[in-house]
């Protein structure tokens, strides 16, 4: 498992295209939409809006990594190297853990460096950083867990960038990530509860103003565990299929 | 020794493999040939069991294949499989390390293996930038770095220069000469000739024939004289066996074709007739399956 994680890591390492989608893209959009919402004079005001903005544009950018996990698994099964790999005394389920946990350590890094970017550049507060850090881990479960579940399940790599692009626009505009839910209509904040990036940036903005009360963030947690714990088991079914296609 | 029993492969509409035995003998250089579509790369996927569901057996020194026996296959694919944006290097660390071969013996094996396919001054540069051959030896190496004590390759010689072609005819001596057991299936016939002990023929999934080449090569193929003159009469030539002609010459089949050799050069010298070219022509692996199906091998 280690030799395959290790080449994943290498491999990500020089991926432009990669710190391009998790990196560059999501601190333009902050930059770019932080200018745009605080032409007010008010201290106060500006304030409170980049605080919902940082962690609103994390929580919508995470959600890229699909990308690059459905074109990793697409093409190792294309090449062959799926079934190359059954070759050797390699297990099947390592290969996949081997795959998949690389991914999630580039989230957790995503998000730290986007919370630090927050901090230098806008002063955030970052009140409950343990708190923060849990809920990273969460997101990135649930979102490197969809995203397995989608690699294994879709057909081509154009699939996978389509349904992400649903996913990761779709679900940060119903979940209040880029105007305030109060905006939209009722039956679209009913929606915004049964979708992780709504949870996820109503727990990340307590957490960093320091008001955590304990029940919602275990009720947040138990969402994005839920959701996860879901995707992983879609994966898990996929996966015997997914190998069969692989050796075809 | 590898057996295969009785191996039936369906995939959804064509039968690849219709009861296929073969029994290969520890040590030796046995060659898989018939034509593309054979079956070749199926029942090489079924004994490196990337494919398992199929009917027959198949056994490795009488056990089946698991994970552990794995350890002693090495498996050269017919398609260049490698990691393309990371070194060579790093690709024989990967495969080593899938093989459980680590610190510094995995270090000294890729040296060694880098040596034996004749990457060494290029390790460090990306896969992608090699040419075709230089693939291809790395897809080879790849295989090699557990020191598995039988090599399966399928097709390794496909769309290769001349230079990278001669390493791996080396690299195939070096493995024989070491006492392992080497699968080498190819519809290169001459290849298989050269390099092989063994062979068995397959052709739209059935095994045809199999044996050791020396003797398949006196029970199926006749010897041939290349005669070319004028005024030598066919009908003297077919005393001695079968006649075909061919651009202005003739082609006689014979099993005593040394003697054959003889008369017709004392009746040539008696009738003054001028001989232009007459030569003894060895029965090739390629007249073998010519006669067991009555079709050349096309690519
Ligand atoms: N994945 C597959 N699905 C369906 N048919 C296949 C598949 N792979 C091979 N075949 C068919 O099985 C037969 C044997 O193929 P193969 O084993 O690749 O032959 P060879 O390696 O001798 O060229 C061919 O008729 C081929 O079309
Ligand atoms: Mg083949």
């Amino acid at each position: 498992m280690n030799a395959i994680m290790i080449v994943e890591l290498k491999k990500h390492l020089q991926d432009k295209g990669l710190a391009f989608w998790m990196l560059i893209l999501p601190i333009l959009f902050t930059i770019l939409f932080i200018s745009v919402f605080t032409t007010g004079d008010n201290e106060a005001v500006n304030q409170e809006i980049i605080q919902s903005i940082v962690p609103g544009y994390i929580v919508m950018f995470v959600f890229f990594i699909m990308i690059s996990m459905v074109q990793v698994f697409i093409k190792d099964r294309n090449k062959g190297m799926t079934a190359r790999l059954a070759s050797t005394p390699l297990k099947s389920y390592y290969y996949l853990l081997g795959k998949w946990l690389p991914f999630t350590f580039i989230v957790i890094i995503q998000i730290v460096v986007l919370f630090l970017f927050g901090k230098v550049v806008y002063d955030v507060s970052l009140g409950q950083p343990i708190i923060l850090l849990i809920l990273s881990l969460f997101i990135t479960f649930t979102v490197t867990a969809i995203g397995l579940a989608m690699a294994l399940t879709v057909n081509t790599e154009n699939m996978g960038i389509a349904i992400t692009q649903i996913i990761a626009l779709g679900g940060a505009m119903l979940s209040g990530l880029w105007m305030p839910l109060e905006m939209m209509p009722v039956f679209m904040q009913t929606i915004a509860h049964f979708l992780p990036q709504y949870w996820a940036h109503q727990s990340f903005q307590d957490a960093m103003a320091g008001t955590t009360q304990v029940p919602e963030l275990l009720q947040t947690l138990g969402v994005l565990f839920a959701i996860g714990a879901a995707a992983f088991i879609i994966a898990i079914i996929r996966y015997p299929y997914f190998l069969k296609r692989a050796v075809k | 020794m590898l057996t295969i029993n009785n191996v039936t492969k369906h995939y959804d509409k064509t039968e690849a493999l219709k009861g296929v035995s073969i029994t290969i003998p520890g040590g030796t250089c046995y060659g898989l040939v018939g034509p593309n579509g054979a079956g070749k790369s199926t029942l090489i996927k079924m004994i490196t069991s990337i494919i398992r569901d199929y009917e027959g057996k198949i056994e490795f020194n009488e056990k089946r294949i698991t994970d552990k026996t794995k350890q002693k296959l090495g498996y050269v694919p017919q398609d260049i499989i490698l990691e393309e944006d990371i070194s060579a290097f790093s690709n024989l660390q990967l495969f080593g390390r899938l093989y459980n071969v680590k610190g510094n013996s995995l270090n000294q094996r890729i040296k060694e293996v880098l040596a034996l396919i004749g990457l060494s001054e290029r390790s460090k540069d990306k896969v992608s930038a090699f040419s075709g051959g230089m693939k291809r030896r790395l897809n080879i190496g790849c295989a090699l770095m557990h020191n598995p004590d039988l090599i399966i390759m399928d097709e390794p010689t496909v769309g290769i220069d001349p230079q990278s072609r001669k390493y791996i005819f080396k690299m195939i001596e070096d493995l024989k000469t070491a006492g392992k057991t080497v699968i080498y299936a190819s519809h290169y016939m001459e290849e298989v000739e050269k390099l092989c002990d063994y062979v068995a023929f397959l052709d739209r999934g059935e095994m045809i024939e199999n044996g050791a080449i020396s003797e398949l090569l006196q029970q199926y193929a006749v010897p041939s004289i290349y005669v070319k003159g004028s005024g030598i009469p066919q009908d003297k030539l077919e005393q001695y066996g079968t006649v075909s002609q061919e651009e202005g010459a003739f082609i006689l089949y014979t099993e005593e074709a040394l003697a054959a050799m003889e008369h017709i050069i004392s009746y040539c010298r008696e009738n003054r007739l001028d001989v232009e070219r007459m030569e003894l022509v060895h029965p090739r692996l390629e007249d073998v399956f010519f006669r067991l199906t009555g079709s050349n091998l096309r690519d």
